[in-house]
C-alpha cells in the first residue's frame, strides 16, 4: 500500500469565505481565465480550444466541467493511466483542474471530421438506446454534470474507451459505465463508436 | 396509484426478460438482430428490477464533484437549522467525504466510497488539516475505531490500523477478515462499518442487485469479532444498510435500510430498523416496508415471517448515517436523540431527501418524532442537478457539536447550539 501526505490549509478558505458575500452564488467552481492560461500545455495535444486534431485523442471542448475535473482527478489518482497524459495531471492542484475544466467547458465544439458509414448511421440510434447510452448522457449524447459530452467524440479514442469499459480495465466513476459496457457486443462497440464520432451539433 | 400502475407493469416486465436472457445466450445474434431486438441485454445492475416498458431519458445517478467545491463557493446561506443552531463548514477539500470516525484524541477520520483514500483532519498550530492517511484503498466506505485502533471496511475485507492516531504518517495495517464481497461484481459491495459494545465489528453485505434472491451471507448485517476473526451472521433480509449505530442506553443495534427501486415514486419506503434478537429477518426480498410483499418474490414468503421496521422514512430519501446524540452542547431534549443523514433521490420523479434528520424515541425505544434538523441542500426538486450538497454521515465530536459530511462537495460541516 502506498501511503502518502497530502496537507492542506484551510485558512485561505476560510479569508476566502469573506469572499462569497461579494461573488454571486451561482458561480462556476473553476475559473474560465484561468484555466484558459493554464491551457497551454493542453491544446499542445488536444488542439486549439480542446478540439482535438487527432482521433486517438480526445476533444475537451464542450465538455461538462465536472466530468473534465474528474478526468483529470482520475489521471492524478492514477486511477488512469497514459504515459503522456498521467505526467501533465500529477502536480495540478484541486483548483487547477476546476480552472482548466471551467474553461474547456467554454469552448465550442466543431463539427467532426470523421464520417460515419451510413449502414451505421442506420444502427446507431437503436443501438445507443437499447445499451443506454442515451439513459445517462442524454438524447443528444451531450452529457451533463459528471457523464461527458460523447457527441462527435474523436472515433479512436471512443472504440479504446468502450473497449477499455467492456474489458473493466477503465476507470469509472460510480460502477455505471463498466455496469453499462459488460453487455456490449465487439462489433456492436465498433458500430456505436463510428456512430458516435462522426454527430454534428 | 404511481405504485400500483408500476406494480402491473412491472409484474408483466419481470416475467419477459428471464426468457429473453436464455433465448439470446447460445446464439449471438448479428449487429442487425441484436439492434431490433431491445430487451435482449440483461440490464445494468443499477437499472435491474426496471419497468421495462418505459425508458426515462436523461435518468442518471449523481456523482460527487471529485476536485471538491471551496468553502467560498458553497451555497451556505440556503441551509436551515433550528433556532439557536448554527452550520458552518468545517474543512473543505476532502474528496468526497463519507463515513465519519472519531479518534480518542479527536482526531476525526473521513473515508470514501468511490475514491480509494482515507483522510485524517487534524488541528496544526491553530489551523485545520487535511491529511490523506491510506492511498489505493478498493472503495474504504466503512470506518470505525475502537479503542486506539481505526478499523477500515473496503468491498471485500476488513484491516486494523493499531495505535492509528500516533501513526497518522505511516499507519501499519493488519487484516481482520477477507471474503467479504461474494460477486466480485457490481451491486451494493461497499459497506458500513460500526462497533458494538460488545467489541464487535458490525457491517452490511447487501444486495447484489436491486431487486433478487440473497445467498447465505448477502443482504445481511454480519459481525466479526477483531480478536478471534470469528464472523456470525446477525440480521438477514436487509437490502442494504449504511447507516449503524448502537443506542446507548439499551445498547440495540439500530440501522438504516435503501429499499428496493422500480416501484413507483412513492414506494416502498426506506426503513430504520432496530435488531432485537441475533438472526432476526428484516423481509428483504420477500417483504418491502413491513407490509409490502414484492410483486415477484412476494409468492415466496409473507410479510408476518419478518420484522417491520420501527419507522417508514419515505420512498427514495436514501437514508446512511446514524447516531445517537450524546453530547453536551444541545438542548437537554437532544439527549440520545437519533441524527439521520438522508443522502436522496436520483430516480425518483421528484427529488427528496439531501437533509440531516432528527428523529427522537421515548424511553421505550418507540419512535415518537421524525422532523427535519438540517436543510436547505435541495434547491428544485425537478432539477438535474436537484441540490447542491448530499449529506452522508454524522459524527458528535468533543465539544458537543455535530458534523455531518458530504460527498458532493467534499465537504464537512459542523452544527453547534449556544443559548
Amino acid at each position: 500500500m502506498t501511503i502518502f501526505k497530502s496537507v492542506q490549509s484551510v485558512a485561505a478558505a476560510q479569508l476566502a469565505a469573506a469572499a462569497f458575500l461579494i461573488f454571486p452564488v451561482f458561480a462556476q467552481a473553476g475559473d474560465v481565465e484561468a484555466g484558459r492560461a493554464r491551457a497551454q500545455t493542453c491544446v499542445a495535444c488536444h488542439g486549439p480550444g480542446g478540439n482535438s486534431p487527432t482521433s486517438s485523442v480526445p476533444t475537451l471542448a464542450a465538455q461538462p466541467e465536472q466530468a473534465l475535473a474528474t478526468m483529470l482527478y482520475q489521471f492524478r489518482e492514477e486511477n488512469r493511466k497514459n504515459p503522456v497524459m498521467s505526467p501533465f495531471a500529477a502536480n495540478l492542484s484541486n483548483t487547477e483542474m476546476n480552472d482548466l475544466a471551467a474553461y474547456f467547458e467554454s469552448e465550442k465544439r466543431l463539427a467532426p471530421k470523421h464520417q460515419t458509414k451510413p449502414a451505421n448511421l442506420e444502427l446507431g440510434p437503436g443501438l445507443a438506446k437499447k445499451y443506454n447510452c442515451t439513459q445517462c448522457h442524454g438524447p443528444e449524447l451531450k452529457g451533463l454534470q459528471h457523464i461527458p459530452n460523447i457527441r462527435g467524440q474523436q472515433h479512436d479514442y471512443l472504440l479504446a474507451q468502450l473497449q477499455a469499459f467492456k474489458a473493466m480495465k477503465r476507470a469509472d466513476m460510480d460502477g455505471n459505465m463498466t455496469s453499462a459496457s459488460t453487455g456490449l457486443k465487439d462489433e456492436d462497440i465498433v458500430v456505436l463508436a463510428d456512430y458516435i464520432a462522426g454527430l454534428g451539433n | 396509484m404511481v405504485m400500483k400502475h408500476a406494480l402491473s407493469a412491472l409484474a408483466l416486465a419481470l416475467a419477459m426478460p428471464a426468457f429473453a436472457q436464455q433465448a439470446a445466450a447460445p446464439a449471438a445474434p448479428a449487429a442487425p438482430a441484436a439492434a431490433a431486438a431491445p430487451a435482449a441485454e440483461p440490464p445494468p445492475a443499477w437499472k435491474q428490477g426496471i419497468d421495462g416498458t418505459t425508458q426515462p431519458v436523461t435518468l442518471h445517478p449523481f456523482a460527487p464533484k471529485m476536485t471538491g467545491v471551496a468553502a467560498k463557493d458553497l451555497k451556505m446561506s440556503t441551509l436551515k437549522v433550528p433556532p439557536g443552531f448554527k452550520v458552518e463548514v468545517w474543512v473543505d477539500g476532502v474528496p468526497e467525504a463519507r463515513s465519519l470516525a472519531i479518534g480518542q484524541k479527536g482526531t476525526v477520520f473521513v473515508s470514501n466510497r468511490n475514491a480509494k483514500n482515507v483522510y485524517a483532519v487534524i488541528e496544526k498550530d491553530g489551523k485545520r488539516e487535511v491529511k490523506t492517511i491510506l492511498k489505493g484503498q478498493n472503495s474504504p466506505n466503512g470506518i470505525a475505531m475502537i479503542g486506539d485502533t481505526l478499523f477500515v471496511a473496503e468491498h471485500d475485507k476488513i484491516t486494523r490500523y493499531d495505535n492509528i492516531e500516533s501513526n497518522l504518517d505511516n499507519p501499519k495495517g493488519e487484516l481482520v477478515v477477507d471474503g467479504l464481497d461474494p460477486t466480485n461484481g457490481p451491486g451494493h459491495f461497499w459497506k458500513f462499518l460500526a462497533a458494538g459494545p460488545d467489541g464487535k465489528l458490525y457491517f452490511n453485505i447487501g444486495s447484489p442487485q436491486n431487486i433478487t434472491m440473497p445467498g447465505y451471507n448477502q443482504a445481511a448485517i454480519l459481525r466479526v469479532d477483531p480478536k478471534t476473526k470469528q464472523m456470525e451472521r446477525v440480521a438477514t433480509g436487509v437490502r442494504n444498510s449504511v447507516g449503524m449505530a448502537f443506542h446507548p442506553t439499551t445498547n440495540k443495534l439500530w440501522f438504516t435500510e435503501h429499499a428496493r427501486d422500480w416501484l413507483g415514486d412513492d414506494g416502498p419506503n426506506d426503513e430504520l430498523n432496530v435488531l432485537t434478537k441475533e438472526g432476526e429477518d428484516f423481509g428483504f426480498p420477500f417483504c418491502h416496508q413491513g407490509d409490502t410483499p414484492d410483486p415477484e418474490y412476494g409468492k415466496y414468503n409473507t410479510c408476518a415471517m419478518s420484522t417491520p421496521p420501527v419507522l417508514k422514512l419515505g420512498a427514495h430519501v436514501a437514508p446512511l448515517g446514524i447516531r445517537f446524540y450524546t453530547g453536551n452542547m444541545f438542548p437537554a431534549e437532544y439527549k440520545n436523540n437519533m441524527f439521520m443523514a438522508r443522502h436522496g433521490s436520483w430516480n425518483r420523479s421528484t427529488k427528496q431527501g439531501y437533509d440531516v434528520m432528527r428523529v427522537v424515541l421515548d424511553d421505550s425505544g418507540k419512535v415518537t418524532k421524525y422532523e427535519p434538523f438540517l436543510t436547505g441542500f435541495l434547491l428544485d426538486d425537478k432539477g438535474d442537478p436537484p441540490m447542491w450538497g448530499r449529506p452522508v454521515d454524522v459524527q458528535v465530536i468533543g465539544d458537543g457539536s455535530l458534523l455531518v459530511s458530504d460527498d458532493y462537495n467534499g465537504v464537512v460541516y459542523r452544527v453547534s447550539y449556544a443559548k
